[in-house]
């Protein structure tokens, strides 16, 4: 039985292990953190797996755990010290794929959203998941209007970035 | 000009595929590590604070000093401040298992912070009533010297090797070293301790204050 529950856990987590590679792209900035993260998220999601009823898809269940993790629970470890020649391959923007100011301007966000909190992170996260408000607003534990106002201020604050 | 966010999440979505892909063993061997996460930490810090102060008993000075409350005519008074610390120390642990259970990663961000915290707290709170009840033993020491009229009595071998001092200096003398030593001790326990738990709990304070400010 439990073997089974194990070989079931690892199959969904395989099939899904985006979701939790980018939220470990986000809350970390080198190859050993993300590791680390990765990793402290799969404890957590394998503990909580009995609870797991198939109310929900495995994946909206997973971006709950995998945010508190990154949030709240992960402690950053001591030995990993961010390098700067890491670069994840979600922000790596090229010039082929866009024209010059497209490029300039991803790139440009791509670091303003690396700059905002781990709170901001989570929203942006949710939102570039293609999440709706009141998705976003029950993972945080905050009402939807406030979800929405707080996405709006991000998304001025990008502008500005982008267009001082 | 189109949204900004718009562009980002076309960008993002078009790079779903170019995530690292670990293989079905390498997860597989991750749910046998052990977790290093701040809620792990709480309970383990938590039991030792809550064990320490009483597994000093076992040194034999400790045990020892119920004679020493005993010359003071303090034992009936320490006898029973011992029996109110351990049934409120049993409230404490009580209070504390009781929360901690509740601490579950499938509630919402919010939800979660608050339990830690509150969970914290309790700890929190069981530190401050240990540090009160240090200090309040010390000064019950001072005053029991303070009302002891034979001192010569009660620290023969100390009056001994200080024939030269006056029984009326040395109370004075043994009265505010009692009393600076208590604060100093309990102000070094109490640094130590929030230090520590600053430190622990530094992210996820201020994560929860700004997750805070979103429903203002």
């Amino acid at each position: 039985m439990h073997k089974e529950l194990e070989h079931k856990f690892v199959t969904e987590l395989e099939n899904n292990q985006n979701i939790v590679h980018k939220v470990c792209t986000l809350y970390t900035n080198n190859r050993d953190a993300h590791n680390d993260l990765f990793q402290e998220i799969t404890i957590q999601l394998w503990k909580a797996y009995p609870k797991f009823r198939g109310e929900s898809k495995f994946s909206t269940w997973m971006y709950r755990v995998a945010l508190n993790t990154a949030i709240t629970l992960y402690r950053k470890n001591k030995r990993s010290i961010p390098t700067q020649d890491y670069e994840s391959v979600i922000f790596k923007v090229q010039a082929d794929e866009y024209d010059e100011t497209e490029e300039q301007q991803l790139r440009l966000m791509y670091t303003a959203v690396r700059q905002l909190g781990d709170i901001d992170k989570a929203l942006v996260f949710l939102y570039l998941e293609d999440k709706d408000y009141a998705e976003i607003a029950e993972t945080l534990g905050i009402t939807e209007v406030n979800a929405r106002v707080k996405m709006n201020r991000i998304k001025t604050r990008l502008k500005t970035i982008l267009n001082p | 000009m189109i949204d900004e966010l718009e562009l980002l999440k076309k960008d993002w979505q078009k790079k779903e595929n170019r995530h690292p892909k670990l293989s079905y063993d390498e997860i597989y061997k991750m749910l046998w590590k052990k977790s290093s996460s701040i809620v792990k930490w709480i309970l383990i810090i938590s039991i030792l604070e809550f064990a320490l102060p009483h597994l000093l008993y076992l040194l034999p000075s400790a045990r020892n000093s119920f004679k020493f409350y005993e010359q003071l005519g303090l034992k009936n008074l320490v006898i029973i401040l011992t029996i109110i610390q351990y049934a409120v120390v049993l409230y404490f642990i009580f209070q504390f298992y009781r929360k901690f259970r509740e601490i579950s990663v499938l509630d919402n961000a919010k939800e979660l912070m608050s339990k830690i915290i509150e969970t914290r707290s309790t700890v929190k709170n069981y530190i401050i009533f240990s540090l009160s009840m240090i200090l309040l033993l010390f000064l019950l020491v001072v005053v029991g010297i303070y009302l002891n009229d034979d001192i010569g009595t009660t620290y023969a071998a100390l009056v001994e090797k200080t024939q030269k001092i006056s029984p009326e200096k040395l109370k004075k003398v043994l009265m505010w070293s009692m009393a600076i030593t208590g604060i100093v001790f309990t102000a070094l326990l109490g640094g130590i301790y929030f230090l520590l738990y600053g430190r622990l709990l530094r992210k996820l304070k201020k994560n929860f204050v700004d997750l805070q400010q979103l429903d203002l």
